[in-house]
């Protein structure tokens, strides 16, 4: 190993991070004879937009899924603020702060829009039963200022006059940001991202960073997997890149772009 | 904006599908009334047939609140039910070989409690596994508890049925007597009709109110539960768990409530059931009222608490109008100069078979024409206090779209 690559992973090293927010350490996934997941180490500090990518197949989702208790790691741990969530259920990773969308939009059949951004608020009053008959005033009162929130951020999100539309009907460009705006309202530390430029058009993508962007001056912490390169280098610094299930480099996007290893294994040379 | 307040607005807001309910549902009111009136349907048995209606209904809110809203598949109605009935059934007759001459009241509470522990016990294995385990489990347990009921004979008389069991009202003060204390009645609505209202009425009558109260409390707590948060986390776990969870829900524990809750819904109805017959045995735990209850929900419209109430009633008239079919024999058809003669001897002789084929092609039509059932949920539910003038309807119907149609 060269000198000059020693260097290069020194300065991203996971445990000279000061603020982390997730720290993954030798986490391992396997899928039968598949591995998914190799030993991959890294951290994400905090006040960042952390890119993660990677070819096809690299494992990005399955590292998604294992860092948000969806699946259970054969062996490493995972840290998120500074408490072991390994094994945990992915109601309890949130507890911790973290929450995550998915690669595919998830659809909420039989809703309106804004009656699926109301899912996404923490700790709600009335989602404990015994509170609608006993509470309902408090209830009220929530849903109420949550409701308030979701069309603010509807708003923000320049998608207000979907909020009475079905959940269902909307674009798929649509469906992500609402996607975003749903998982904001749950007030994240650590928002993961998996894909949330996919299949958006370039207008709605742009619209998209804005808010990535937005959001995370107000304080929110993002891990973004994404294949569109222009959209991730622009946002994220810095950079992690997954081969086969392990971290292959970490760093600006700038020197992931112009490393020999990453356009090896991803790149193809077509930077 | 009530029906009563603002009939106009009120129609004028509903969709094509709710008018044709609402017309259908005044024009079998208006048939019932004149079979009234005219004596040809006695007031006692109609009571009795509010009654099963009313337990229908609530199987169908129970049914409902689990595959409804959490979109859990329960196969065990019928067993729920039973536990229902035979628990009240245990605890107040003077037959039953364990407990037996408690309040009814104590009965309910009882059978309840039973009925919530055996959802727990059947819930806290398969409800953390995929949606599938919980219908395998549920089927086996309905068989299980008929099995247990018609063969262990120290507890439960097995096959014989436990007879003797009081009115719900037995030991209360006033209600317990009211039926013997209230006057005989003699109505003429017209000449040459007379229908005679003695102790066996008022009887029913009470047992209506019962239900009523049931049905109109269980009706209330869904309601209200339905346009909580609660119950959407439910909604968005029927249509997909993975969000639920990845926005931090415990799927497991409202999988749970909601799950209960139905059993518990299911076995008050069982509770009234066993008041309402006097007498249970093991064949009321046959499992076709599982189906039937499923055929109520499905008619009705998935996740829809007044498309359960529908369900349940339009299950009860297949089920009970079919019977007077084993009435007929034959047929004349006299026009003055010949008389035909039609042999209906083969309806009589097949009801059973003749009523699943109508409910089979009930379904077929149904799936056809309109899978989302006749009531289907259509409007917003948002905690009622917060939106204050809620899109009434919305659009195309939120769930209408699913079948590629729109309501209007
Ligand atoms: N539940 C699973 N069971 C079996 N194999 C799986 C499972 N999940 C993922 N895999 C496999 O693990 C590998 C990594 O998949 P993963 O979805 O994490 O890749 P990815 O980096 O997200 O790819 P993409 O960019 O296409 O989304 C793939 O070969 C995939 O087929
Ligand atoms: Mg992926």
């Amino acid at each position: 190993m060269s000198e000059q690559t020693e260097a290069a992973r020194g300065a991203t090293d996971p445990d000279l991070k000061e603020d982390v927010v997730l720290r993954v350490e030798d986490l391992q996934k396997s899928f039968g004879a598949l591995t998914a997941t190799d030993h991959a180490t890294f951290a994400v500090e905090r006040g960042t937009i952390t890119g993660l990518i990677g070819p096809n197949g690299a494992g990005k989702s399955t590292l998604f899924n294992l860092v948000s208790g969806f699946y259970e790691p054969d062996g490493g741990r995972v840290e998120v603020n500074g408490t072991d969530v390994t094994g945990l259920e992915p109601y309890e990773v949130a507890d911790h702060g973290l929450i995550r969308t998915f690669q595919t939009p998830r659809k909420l059949e039989g809703m309106t829009v804004r009656e699926a951004m109301l899912v996404g608020p923490r700790e709600q009053p009335g989602e404990s039963f015994l509170n609608l008959f006993f509470r309902p005033g408090t209830v009220g009162e929530r849903e109420g200022a949550n409701l308030e929130k979701a069309e603010r951020i509807l708003e923000e999100f320049e998608i207000d006059h979907l909020a009475t539309q079905p959940a269902t009907q909307i674009s798929g460009g649509q469906m992500k940001l609402v996607e975003l705006a749903r998982a904001m309202l749950a007030e994240p530390e650590l928002l993961l991202l998996d894909e949330p430029a996919a299949g958006v058009n370039p207008t709605l993508r742009n619209k998209l960073a804005d808010q990535i962007r937005r959001l995370h001056e107000q304080g929110t912490t993002f891990l973004l997997i994404e294949h569109d390169m222009d959209f991730v280098m622009n946002l994220a610094d810095p950079v992690i890149v997954l081969d086969q299930g392990h971290v292959l480099m970490e760093g600006p996007p700038k020197a992931v772009q112009t490393d020999q290893r990453v356009i090896d294994a991803y790149l193809g040379g077509n930077v | 904006m009530g029906v009563l307040s603002d009939p106009k607005g009120y129609w004028a807001d509903l969709t094509r599908a709710e008018r044709g309910v609402v017309a259908s549902v005044v024009a079998f009111a208006v048939l019932l009334l004149a079979g009234l009136l005219t004596g040809a349907l006695s007031p006692t048995y109609f009571l009795f047939l509010v009654g099963i209606a009313g337990m229908y209904a609530l199987l169908s809110f129970g049914l409902n609140s689990q595959w409804g809203f959490s979109g859990l598949i329960n196969f065990s109605v019928a067993a729920f039910f039973g536990i229902g009935a035979y628990g009240t059934a245990l605890m107040s007759a003077d037959s039953s070989p364990i407990a037996g001459g408690y309040l009814p009241i104590v009965g309910l509470f009882v059978a309840l409690a039973v009925a919530g522990v055996l959802a727990l016990a059947i819930g806290i294995p398969t409800l953390r596994l995929r949606a599938d385990y919980l219908a395998i489990a549920s089927l086996g347990l309905a068989e299980v508890v008929r099995l247990v009921v018609l063969n262990e004979r120290q507890l439960t008389n097995g096959s014989a049925g436990v007879r003797g069991i009081p009115q719900f009202f037995e030991g209360w003060p006033v209600l317990a007597t009211l039926p013997q204390q209230m006057p005989g009645l003699v109505v003429r609505p017209f000449p040459g009709t007379e229908l005679v209202l003695e102790t066996p009425f008022w009887g029913a009558l009470l047992n209506v109110a019962v239900v009523v109260a049931f049905v109109g409390v269980s009706y209330g707590i869904l309601r209200r539960a339905h346009r909580s948060p609660w119950g959407r986390v439910l909604r968005t776990i029927r249509a997909d768990e993975d969000l639920a969870r990845a926005l931090g829900k415990n799927t497991y524990a409202f999988k749970m409530q909601s799950f209960v809750l139905g059993s518990l819904i299911m076995a008050l109805a069982g509770v009234f059931y066993a008041h309402l017959n006097l007498f249970v045995s093991p064949g009321d735990l046959d499992p076709v009222t599982t189906f039937y209850v499923w055929v109520a929900v499905i008619l009705g419209g998935s996740g829809s608490n007044r498309g359960a109430l529908f369900g349940g009633v339009v299950i009860v008239t297949i089920r009970e109008g079919t019977r007077f079919l084993s009435g007929l024999s034959e047929f004349v058809l006299d026009l003055g100069v010949v008389a035909l003669q039609f042999d209906l001897s083969f309806i009589s002789s097949n009801v059973a078979p003749l009523r699943f084929l109508l409910i089979g092609v009930l379904i077929v039509v149904l799936m056809r024409y309109r899978p989302q059932g006749m009531l289907p949920p259509q409007r917003e539910l948002i905690w009622p206090s917060v939106v204050d003038d809620p899109p009434s309807k919305l659009e195309s119907g939120v769930r209408g779209v699913k079948a590629g149609e729109s309501d209007e």
